[in-house]
């Protein structure tokens, strides 16, 4: 098996791909192929992980033009998944000489400016965050709030998100919006104002529903598509469409 | 290029639960900043799944939740601390709540508790079976609230001292490739556990003890070293963490015969006994030729049924699709123990400060010791959140008695630092890191692991220091100064090798089994000669050994039973 693998010394873009053998094993993920170039072939190959088990959202990526978490990706399944996303640009190119029958495409997330090989800047991913005030008010108090199990199922979907940003990678609306806060900011702000024990849910909304907000959202489900813990943003977005 | 310095009141070096509670505790207080060699939200916090420990039931206390602690730790944690851990429990899971945590609840609205190993109460809140996850989540999201400085992406490289007092640290911008310093009346150490000093291990790959390694370079003591917990259902493979909620829940465990063999060593817990008593019966099942492959046995979730399964243990099966390729509705999991968190760290008081003045510890990266031998689940996520704002409190009350550092106290070493750094790059033809990292691996597994002996340990020592030997011939390989993660993983390299080397001390000279620390040369627990804290201080080019006493006082000494 080969990968191929875009690089960018500078970043900025993509300067080349180079290409590297791997010496497969059973139960190797793309992770774990990246780990081999880097200790065995190629040293100077950068990319960010750190949990490898698909819960700290470090190592998003676009394999085989599908943005994914490179740690939950199975090498010898590559060649079989099809998550079937709307095109653009940055996943519809396909780079000069890539053979899909022996070799996976790895290149950088795209819609984040590109830092060094497959490490991006998520400075802006993150600052929504700030910007949205996406945090709970809540004072201290002797106390827990109580919450039934089932006010507390309508965010359960919602609270595992990851913020990995494969759906900021996958949105077409980003590629072309800079100004789009993208859906994992959107799912959120629904998240808390969804949150019976949020004393003024109505802020969250506000935040979202700003003209760099779920607005821009065409409603492609790109996101849902590639999300990797169902979280599904897109079906929160349209809930805030609506509102 | 120019070494610049910045400089805070405080730095916290890590930004896992431990390092933001701290951060949160004191940002209205002191200038503080947190320096972190992953985004906050990447930190190893975030897989914790099973739970954290409070006493909020009625029938509950926190003098149970005391004393099941002190039992599950084999009477080697200090009773004071544990104290605090209990006494302060409540409050850390309410607060928590309170900043937004969706912890799963009862029929009634109140936060639900499952039963978890060692425990006499289900004590145990969760988020289902991601409850790191959501702490982390929520406590980041605080700390963002409150406007905290991060230095996201920087590795620190060392703590600097001034007139014995530490005045600040070099680190590494993992972005630029350039050394920097920073000057700092505290510095609190909040970097977790070293289980990436063996080769199958639960941790993150980013757990590589840097802090305790710090800490030790910089003259302070690390404490219980050889108390590494290894947990018992790991899977097959990846060693990804089953959590012990599976077992909360219902799971069995059932060797190759199909018996549930948890029967015959803790008859009365079975599945649910603390964590080092399961992995011992599960490596004797295997040993004694009762495992698959001779490699592990199953965890049956099946009779839980598909509702709970996907209600209590959601991320349980997720994992076990994506990377074992076995769905726990319809199949059992193939589970053997891996290293899973260290006991031992960086030796502080129990308000964290550590003996050398300026330099604190907290969490993982620390030892109170609240866990002693052994630690029960749920008691680790406890730790940082309750140790996080005691701390905190602490490194305030110290910063009001001393001066702003000289910057200048920083320059030089940072100076020093990059042209150490330069050197290391430039060497060419050395060593080759990943090689090293396997065989340290591979030795801390096979010789230093769940059963340990005299002739195993000597020969792990002695490879250990072959290691460090061929370590200073090393060589990172052809890189760039951006995002040189070669570099990077070769300084954590070094670090797990002086942790390696003194863990492999403490298991020597502890001739006893207590906790985790089992000796199949001594197999009893011999509290007349070894009911102390192991202590590691590095002089010059060697490390002293001493032991000192345990804080008893709450509960008498007894023999360990579950």
């Amino acid at each position: 098996m080969m990968f191929r693998i875009a690089r960018s010394r500078d970043g900025g873009s993509i300067t080349h791909y180079d290409l590297y053998k791997i010496d497969l094993k059973k139960g190797m993920t793309v992770l774990d192929g990246l780990f081999q170039i880097q200790d065995r072939m190629d040293s100077s190959l950068s990319f960010r992980y750190s949990c490898r088990g698909a819960v700290c959202g470090s190592c998003s990526m676009l394999i085989n033009k599908e943005p994914r978490l490179a740690c939950r990706t199975q090498i010898a399944d590559v060649k079989n998944i099809d998550l079937k996303l709307k095109s653009f640009p940055a996943i519809s190119k396909v780079p000069t000489g890539w053979n899909p029958d022996v070799e996976i495409l790895i290149e950088p997330l795209p819609n984040m400016p590109i830092l060094k090989d497959l490490v991006v800047d998520m400075t802006k991913f993150y600052a929504t965050l700030e910007s949205m005030n996406l945090w709970s008010d809540t004072e201290p108090c002797e106390s827990p709030k109580t919450q039934s199990p089932e006010d507390r199922k309508k965010i359960e979907r919602y609270v595992n998100c990851i913020l990995c940003a494969l759906c900021y990678g996958s949105c077409p609306v980003n590629a072309e919006r800079a100004e789009y806060v993208g859906p994992a900011s959107l799912v959120k702000a629904w998240r808390f104002h969804e949150d019976s024990r949020t004393p003024e849910p109505d802020r969250y909304t506000t935040a979202a529903t700003q003209s760099d907000g779920a607005t821009l959202c065409d409603l492609i489900m790109n996101c849902v598509k590639v999300c990797p813990k169902g979280v599904a943003p897109g079906g929160a977005i349209r809930k805030l469409k609506k509102l | 290029m120019t070494i610049s310095s910045f400089e805070h009141d405080a730095i916290i070096v890590g930004a896992g639960l431990s390092g933001l509670r701290v951060a949160i505790e004191l940002c209205d207080k002191l200038d503080v900043a947190v320096v972190t060699k992953v985004h906050p939200l990447r930190s190893h916090s975030v897989a914790a799944q099973g739970g954290i420990n409070a006493s909020l039931g009625e029938d509950d206390s926190w003098e149970a939740h005391a004393f099941d602690t002190v039992k599950g730790s084999d009477y080697l944690a200090d009773q004071d601390v544990v104290e605090i851990l209990t006494k302060e429990a409540p409050r850390a899971v309410i607060e928590n709540e309170r900043w937004g945590t969706a912890f799963s609840r009862t029929d009634d609205g109140k936060i639900a508790q499952r039963p978890f190993g060692g425990a006499a109460f289900p004590r145990t809140c969760y988020a289902a079976d991601r409850t790191g996850h959501n702490l982390l989540h929520t406590t980041f999201e605080q700390a963002l609230r409150r406007g905290i400085k991060f230095y996201d992406e920087w590795f620190v490289t060392s703590l600097v001292k001034s007139d014995e007092r530490v005045c600040g640290l070099t680190a590494l911008e993992i972005a630029t490739g350039e050394v920097h310093g920073f000057t700092a009346k505290a510095v609190v150490l909040a970097t977790g556990g070293f289980g990436r000093v063996y080769g199958h291990s639960t941790n993150a790959l980013i757990n590589t003890g840097d802090g305790c390694a710090l800490a030790l370079r910089a003259g302070a003591p690390l404490k219980d070293m050889e108390f590494v917990q290894f947990h018992p259902t790991c899977l097959y493979g990846s060693s990804i963490l089953m959590t012990e909620g599976a077992r909360g829940e219902g799971g069995h465990l059932i060797n190759a015969n199909g018996e549930r063999f948890m029967d015959k060593y803790a008859p009365e817990k079975m599945e649910l006994a603390p964590r080092d008593i399961v992995a011992r019966a599960i490596r004797t099942e295997v040993l004694e030729g009762r495992g698959f492959e001779d490699e592990y046995v199953h965890l049956d979730l099946r009779h839980l049924g598909n509702d709970k399964i996907n209600e209590r243990l959601p991320g349980i099966r997720e994992i076990c699709i994506h990377f074992a390729g076995v769905d726990p509705i319809d199949e059992p999991i193939p589970i053997q123990p891996a290293q899973h968190y260290s006991m031992g760290g960086i030796h502080t008081d129990k308000h964290g400060a550590t003996p050398v003045l300026g330099l604190f510890a907290v969490g993982e990266a620390a030892c109170m010791s609240v866990h002693g031998a052994n630690r029960l689940g749920g008691n680790s996520l406890l730790e940082t959140l309750v140790f996080g704002r005691v701390v905190g409190q602490k490194v305030n009350e110290y910063a009001a008695t001393v001066e702003q550092p000289d910057s200048s106290c920083v320059g030089q070493h940072a100076f020093d630092m990059r042209e150490h750094l330069q050197t290391l790059l430039l060497h060419e033809g050395g060593d080759s890191p990943i090689d090293i990292r396997e065989t340290m691996g591979q030795t801390m597994d096979v010789l230093v692991g769940v059963y340990r002996k005299s002739d195993a340990l000597e020969a792990a020592l002695k490879m250990i220091r072959e290691l460090k030997t061929r370590f200073e011939n090393v060589s990172v390989g052809r890189s760039d100064d951006k995002f040189n993660y070669a570099l990077v993983r070769t300084l954590e390299l070094e670090n797990m090798l002086d942790l390696a080397e003194v863990i492999t001390m403490g298991a020597l000279m502890r001739r006893e089994s207590r906790g985790a620390h089992w000796r199949l040369d001594y197999p009893e627990r011999d509290d007349e000669n070894f009911l102390k804290h192991s202590l590691f201080t590095k002089i010059e080019d060697y490390v002293k050994t001493e032991f000192v006493d345990v804080n008893l006082g709450m509960f008498e000494v007894k023999e360990r039973k579950y």
